[in-house]
């Protein structure tokens, strides 16, 4: 058989430039993975700078309830805890929402209404998400203050950042929880319906079950995503680290410190500069958890249904 | 294949186009000092921004900013077609830029350089020229909403920028509410001058404070500031003059910051503003020359514009003789 290949007149040997371009592609494949080892590389090597610092223990810095690196105060809980806070928030609104938005277009909705619904929310993922930012610091920021009084909820709140990348991730959530729910096999449907199910009993307890994989890898990679958002937290969040449970307050998450100080705030070779590849690191191990996290419940959702 | 040869004919034509382009310009170079007009300011020779070519790089205090902003308008308007950038980054990253890595022409600074980083200069080649253009009345500032502050002593401000929870904790007869501070980053000329006037020079009080919002962005400020009859902050007296809508200043020992207390020196939070540059940077590139030779002769038209407050004669002369000396037998 293989010989029969090797001589075919359109045969795999009679074509040098096949090499040519499965090598180049291997080569832009590579690349892509180049560039994440590069910059793991930088952030380890960086960080390790940080730490060196003598003024810094790990210790420190996973523990220590201020953050305030001029005056030597390394504890990176404040920042950690905005990031939670807003992520949090964004996950409270973003789950229910795009699941509810993924079960409506994939098992209710015409085809009309879902020609008109999913490229509202493909434009919705295409805006910038500076432009996200400025709709929290000026919209909902004032219509969180209007609902529960100005003197409660600070100009820049950890609340209204976290409601806003809710609103952000709510089409990347839409589209991936839509692809699992479609993907759960016709029978099971079927079968549902013939034990005389309804059509809301064969969502709830047939479909969303048997998609639950899925839709749990979706929510871990939209949490991801909520943890590295930046614009929206540096232009709503607040820019002074703040340890505080209440996400009215203003508080400075990792990735709005990381833009502050980043944005030519500080010299170069101080130790707040150095921090931030540390504080980068941190979220680069987290969003890459989360991601490994979900391929893996991915994964086991194939399996089941192959 | 002809199409090939037309478009390789078509991009020779063009890179031909461009390196014509290149040699033209070069020309004027020769004469680069052709913008020195007849006649001086204030002893110093008269720009003539139309004949002026090449681009300027500046960077450094948000403070001096909206003034160096002005004066490049202002040049342009008067002819100059280069590209002037202004980066606004604090005067601490600004004389970075200058010192260490030399990447800027001019570095704008809300407060004397220091002396490491005249240290930093040298070891590039750099000898830091300063130029005085203005002085600013560090503005303390609270919402248009906040009926109840109006004046702080020194003794005042130390408690309420750092160990006081509550405007009560400073004054007794004002509300019992959490301060929200509003203060300009760690790299800022202004951090630096309020933790040196108010703090002996020590960062550590200020940055210990709870509710604090620290920015380089004086407008994030703005907005915060706006935002509650309970917040304060401080920054330059530009941005209060932007904002007088929305903003009361607060008067410092009794000083009002007006034009007169700043002049006589009795407001206690007036400081410098500067331009620093280098004599070989100003001799190798003649339109930096230019520019500050324009900026000192004509700032003190547009600085109360600005927001700002006109430095001494004798202080700007003090930046005038040392453009002369600079520039001595180039043009």
């Amino acid at each position: 058989m293989i010989q029969h290949v090797g001589n075919h007149p359109f045969g795999k040997k009679h074509r040098p430039h096949e090499v040519v371009i499965e090598t180049l592609l291997f080569l832009f494949a590579l690349f892509s993975i180049l560039i994440t080892v590069g910059i793991a590389f930088i952030l380890v090597r960086e960080s390790f700078l940080f730490f060196a610092d003598p003024d810094v223990d790990l210790l420190g810095f996973l523990t220590g309830k201020v953050w305030q690196p001029m005056i030597g105060l390394f504890g990176f809980l404040p920042l950690l805890n905005a990031t939670l806070t807003t992520s949090l928030i964004a996950m409270l609104l973003g789950i229910p929402l795009g699941l509810f938005v993924a079960i409506y277009l994939a098992e209710y909705a015409s085809d009309r209404v879902r020609g008109f619904l999913k490229p509202t929310l493909e434009v919705l993922a295409g805006i910038p998400t500076i432009v996200y930012g400025y709709f929290a610091l000026t919209f909902m920021t004032p219509l969180l203050r209007s609902i529960f009084g100005e003197n409660r909820v600070d100009i820049y709140n950890t609340a209204s950042a976290g409601l806003v990348i809710g609103i952000l991730v709510l089409p990347m959530i839409a589209t991936m929880a839509e692809d699992a729910i479609t993907s759960v096999p016709k029978d099971l449907r079927l079968a549902a319906y013939a034990l005389g199910g309804t059509s809301i009993e064969t969502t709830f307890k047939v479909v969303i079950p048997a998609a639950l994989s899925g839709l749990s890898a979706t929510f871990l990679l939209a949490l991801s995503r909520a943890i590295g958002e930046t614009m929206v937290v540096a232009l709503a969040a607040g820019a002074g680290p703040n340890l505080t449970a209440n996400p009215f307050k203003a508080a400075e998450t990792i990735t709005g410190y990381i833009v502050r100080i980043s944005g030519g705030d500080v010299s170069y070779n101080s130790v707040d500069y150095n921090s931030i590849f540390a504080l980068g690191l941190v979220l680069f191990v987290i969003t890459f958890t989360l991601n490994l996290v979900s391929r893996k419940i991915s994964g086991l959702f194939h399996q089941e249904y192959d | 294949m002809k199409k090939v040869v037309l478009v390789t004919m078509l991009f020779l034509a063009l890179a031909s186009l461009f390196a014509g382009g290149k040699s033209e310009q070069s020309t004027p170079v020769a004469n680069s000092f052709a913008w020195v007009e007849e006649g001086t300011i204030h002893g110093l020779p008269m720009v003539n921004p139309l004949k002026v070519t090449g681009n300027i790089i500046t960077a450094g205090s948000s403070t001096v900013y909206p003034l160096s902003e002005r004066m490049a308008e202002r040049f342009k308007e008067e002819g100059y077609r280069g590209v002037i950038t202004i980066d606004s980054i604090g005067s601490g990253a600004g004389f970075e830029r200058f010192t260490v890595a030399g990447e800027t022409d001019i570095a704008n600074a809300s407060r004397p350089i220091k002396a490491k980083e005249i240290d930093a200069a040298k070891s590039i080649g750099r000898t830091p020229l300063e130029f005085r253009v203005g002085t600013d009345a560090l503005a303390v500032v609270v919402s248009k909403a906040n009926t109840f502050a109006k004046n702080v002593t020194k003794e005042e401000l130390a408690r309420l920028f750092s160990t006081a929870t509550t405007w009560k904790d400073v004054n007794p007869s004002w509300p019992n509410e959490p301060i929200q501070r509003f203060i300009p980053g760690t790299d800022s000329g202004t951090f630096d001058y309020f933790a040196e006037e108010i703090f002996a020079s020590n960062p550590e009080p200020l940055l210990s404070a709870k509710n604090l919002q620290l920015s380089e962005d004086d407008n994030i400020l703005v907005q915060g500031i706006k935002g509650s009859p309970y917040a304060v902050g401080f920054f330059g007296y530009a941005y209060y003059a932007e904002n007088e809508a929305s903003l009361n200043i607060l008067s410092i020992n009794g000083v009002e910051a007006v034009k007169a207390n700043v002049d006589n020196n009795t407001y206690p939070l007036a400081r410098p503003l500067f331009l620093y540059s280098d004599a070989v940077v100003m001799r190798s590139k003649p339109q930096v020359a230019a520019f500050i030779d324009f900026y000192l002769s004509y700032v003190n038209e547009e600085v109360i514009k600005v927001g700002y407050f006109p430095a001494s004669e004798e202080a700007i002369d003090k930046g005038r003789k040392l453009w002369l000396e600079a520039m001595q037998g180039t043009y």
